[in-house]
């Protein structure tokens, strides 16, 4: 090839990139979610003279800031483009991660470090806000148990930076000394977790689930039957890794006792409590199998065991992680009542109490979050 | 509007690229002008207005100084109010809050800040009118066309990021200018080379900076990392930005003057600075440093000279104390080489490279910190001060994750791959290789740079963390 039509073969072929891409820009139809980032697009931003003429500190209001947001989101193969990306990133410029994803020993994980002592501090805070209003002098049941996440076994063994686990264990317990603390961290390994998403496997946590009830004086639960899930489960860190991971597989824990529970969740939008089921089949197939585990992110869930053979109650604070366990924990209860706090308020918590018709006299109450959310838990309400 | 945006790629830039293609000659500096305010206003619709009015003082004056030529008094008077009406746009916008921060801090005052934002490219272009304005005072005729001298001021290939474009420059090729398949190809290697330079390497770099600043895990070699890479993240960013306008222009038939020239490789301040952000330098040299009578004055003025000079390169990259700092740094570095070091520095290349490739990272430190406490802390640290370890387990985990681009960098900032490939096409049978490799190359930066553009909005939603 002579440089002539080098030259010439340069620039058709990059008015054929540009051009092309340019066309499929403005005409290629656009996605109404993003599911590998489980989101909806930036939408083409209303066009008038006001949006127009927004600068300085409005800017990020302008139509011109939120057409670049549109551009983004709407442009062609806009996965494939992030692939090539990740691609790129981790096996061309050797990068040991990719928008903080990282891989190791077959795991996709999210670095999590360091330590930030002002988010312990502030979960410290609202489990003591919690302890103080609503179960001073009513109960002394109370428990706090943490949940390591995959970084706890992958990081610092694969050379990633990691945070300081035993640190935040120990600044927790001691700022929460109402509570009893029941270790579960010798009984996970990473075969626990999913490889492709950050939470547990229900059916490898039932050993954790009789720590937790044997911790807190109860009998521990029966034995299971594993139900596997015909649909494959592309976890949170496959659509951020952007790479064509293998799925995982979800597989849920029943027996006569679980068939047996009668579980109330507040509605997505009134939070008035509607009727639902432990595991929920629709969200099963839907783009966050997890979710299928209590209907997913809910701020109150209860489930009533109708064949217990006691009539204790558990209060269980929770992370996502607890979505899945909690039916194990329900077996040895006549009720449980799973409360998140990243989507309530804890002073909304006495308002409540009625409304899902839990007590927290006499009731055990657990505290079980991940590190994940004790290290980002400016979201505890 | 970045050129590393989709916005400016693949609606921008496409659809300019269209018009501009098809439009007749007598039109195209029309079309330019169209668009160069269109991109303009992308950042504030009334700061193209601002630029309308830079324009419209810089044409009438112009036209206003070739007239009163002969009448050295008036074009004088008129050339000095020109230039000090367009610097006075520039001082209000850039330098106001910095004037009132020190007043207030000298004589405990209360004066309330304004709030005022910073237009884009407002240094670039205020330098290009005043230069315009001052070469017509000293001879060169005045643009009677009003879309060529408003296309000069405010073309989008160099507005925001330079190199400063001075008219003499580009006037023959406002009238006239040739556009070819073998200048539009030579264009899109360099705009893609420069995209790749701020994509690929800056734009990782800095956020290696990020990472650096934030971390609470400080450590000797951590702010060495920052060092080296806030002198490499600053190179990559300006001279690829200056690449993909010297490659925009070459596309659309101009000839921009070079603006980097492998400065890392220099032996001294003094080089170094022959080879950073040229189009500046010359400016100040021709239209600061000589009229104040450059070298050809007593010693101790010629010092003042360069003070002079060294202080306003310094203020005109911010306003800002530490970037003044850091202009005066290399104004002392230049007068200690001027009268002693340089002899020293030519006779051991070793040693002019160690002392300059140093000069340049302490001094990056500075220009790029926020305030003076931090230069300080990250300067003390580099050479142990704080009590903190020589390293950490996490500044080695970014020295690992981080190595291919440092190499890249560290190569990319010397001419070894641009000599390379010089060498390899001169040579008839692996010239045709490299013949054949370039538009591989070329469409694989430009699909890669497009994919960490559009992976540079991932925000996934925070609940699908946990």
């Amino acid at each position: 090839m002579n440089t002539r039509i080098k030259n010439i073969v340069v620039c058709v072929s990059m008015a054929v990139i540009l051009f092309s891409l340019t066309a499929l820009c403005i005409f290629m139809p656009k996605d109404d979610f993003l599911d590998a980032e489980r989101r909806p697009p930036a939408s083409f931003p209303e066009v008038s003279l006001e949006s127009i003429m927004k600068d300085g500190v409005e800017y990020n209001d302008s139509f011109m800031s939120k057409f670049e947001k549109y551009a983004i989101d709407a442009f062609p193969f806009r996965d494939e483009f992030r692939t090539l990306k990740a691609i790129f990133s981790n096996y061309i410029m050797l990068q040991k991660e990719n928008n903080g994803i990282y891989f190791a020993d077959g795991y996709a994980s999210k670095l999590d470090y360091p330590l930030k002592d002002e988010m312990v501090d502030h979960a410290a805070s609202r489990f003591d806000y919690i302890y103080k209003t609503y179960l001073e002098g009513k109960t002394d049941n109370i428990y706090l148990s943490i949940i390591p996440d995959k970084n706890y076994f992958l990081a610092e063994q694969n050379g990633y930076p990691s945070a300081d686990y035993e640190k935040m264990i120990a600044d927790l317990r001691e700022k929460t000394d109402f509570a009893d603390y029941i270790d579960i961290f010798p009984l996970l390994t990473i075969d626990d977790y999913y490889k492709t998403d950050t939470h547990w496997k229900q059916e490898n946590i039932e050993d954790v689930a009789n720590a937790l009830l044997s911790g807190m004086g109860s009998e521990i639960t029966g034995e299971h039957t594993v139900n596997t899930l015909d649909n494959p489960f592309h976890g949170v860190y496959y659509g951020q890794s952007a790479l064509p991971l293998p799925p995982d597989t979800i597989k849920y824990l029943t027996n006569e006792a679980i068939d047996s529970f009668k579980v109330t969740i507040a509605h997505p939008t009134t939070s008035k409590p509607i009727e639902s089921t432990v595991y929920n089949m629709d969200k099963a197939y839907g783009k966050d199998p997890y979710e299928m585990y209590l209907s997913g992110a809910t701020p109150y869930v209860v489930i009533e065991n109708p064949n217990a053979t006691t009539d204790k109650e558990l209060i269980l604070f929770r992370d996502s992680f607890g979505s899945s366990i909690a039916p194990l924990l329900a077996e040895s209860y006549a009720k449980i009542t799973v409360i998140d706090i990243r989507y309530v308020p804890s002073n909304y918590l006495g308002n409540m109490a009625s409304v899902f018709g839990y007590d927290f006299e006499n009731a055990d109450v657990l505290f079980l979050y991940s590190t994940l959310v004790l290290n980002s838990s400016k979201i505890l309400n | 509007m970045l050129f590393s945006s989709i916005t400016y790629l693949f609606y921008f830039l496409a659809a300019f690229l269209i018009l501009y293609f098809a439009v007749p000659f007598k039109l195209k500096n029309a079309v330019l002008l169209l668009f160069s305010l269109l991109f303009y206003a992308w950042g504030g619709v009334k700061y193209a207005l601002l630029m309308v009015t830079a324009i419209l003082i810089g044409y009438v004056f112009g036209i206003l100084i070739e007239k009163f030529r002969e009448k050295k008094g008036i074009s004088l008077a008129l050339t000095w109010t020109a230039a000090g009406a367009i610097l006075a746009f520039m001082l209000y916008f850039k330098y106001t809050n910095f004037f009132i921060e020190n007043i207030n801090s000298i004589f405990g005052s209360n004066i309330s800040f304004l709030k005022i934002t910073l237009p884009v490219g407002i240094s670039f272009y205020t330098f290009q009118t005043i230069s315009y304005v001052i070469d017509i005072y000293r001879g060169v005729p005045a643009q009677k066309n009003i879309v060529n001298l408003a296309a000069y001021i405010s073309m989008f290939p160099q507005l925001i990021a330079g190199p400063i474009v001075r008219y003499v420059d580009v006037a023959a090729e406002l009238k006239h200018r040739e556009h070819t398949i073998d200048n539009a190809a030579m264009g899109i290697r360099r705009f893609m080379i420069g995209l790749g330079k701020k994509i690929l390497i800056a734009d990782r770099l800095s956020e290696l900076c990020d990472l650096l600043k934030t971390t609470d895990e400080k450590s000797v070699l951590l702010y060495w990392v920052y060092g080296i890479s806030v002198a490499l993240y600053i190179y990559f960013d300006f001279s690829g930005y200056s690449d993909m306008a010297i490659g925009l222009g070459k596309i659309l038939g101009f000839k921009f003057l070079e603006n980097f020239n492998y400065p890392y490789i220099s032996k001294s301040a003094t080089e170094f600075w022959r080879r950073w952000h040229m189009s500046l330098g010359s400016w100040f040299r021709d239209y600061v440093y000589i009229p104040l009578g450059g070298n050809r004055v007593s010693k101790w003025r010629h010092i003042f000279n360069i003070f002079v000079v060294w202080f306003l390169t310094g203020f005109w990259h911010g306003a800002a104390w530490n970037f003044i700092v850091w202009g005066l740094f290399f104004g002392v570095l230049l007068i200690i080489e001027k009268f002693w070091l340089y002899k020293y520095l030519n006779g051991s290349k070793i040693i002019g490279h160690i002392y300059t490739l140093l000069a340049a990272v302490l001094s990056f430190v500075v220009f790029n910190a926020t305030d003076f406490a931090e230069a300080f802390t990250y300067i003390g640290g580099m050479f142990g001060a704080g009590d903190i370890p020589l390293a950490t387990g996490e500044i080695l985990y970014h020295i690992r994750s981080y190595a291919v681009i440092f190499i890249m960098a560290f190569i990319g900032a010397t001419p070894i791959v641009r000599n390379t490939v010089v060498k390899l096409s001169s040579s008839e049978k692996l010239g045709k290789i490299v013949n054949i490799a370039e538009p591989i190359f070329l469409i694989a930066i430009f699909l890669i740079v497009a994919a960490y553009l559009v992976d540079g909005s991932f925000s996934p939603f925070l609940y699908f963390r946990f």
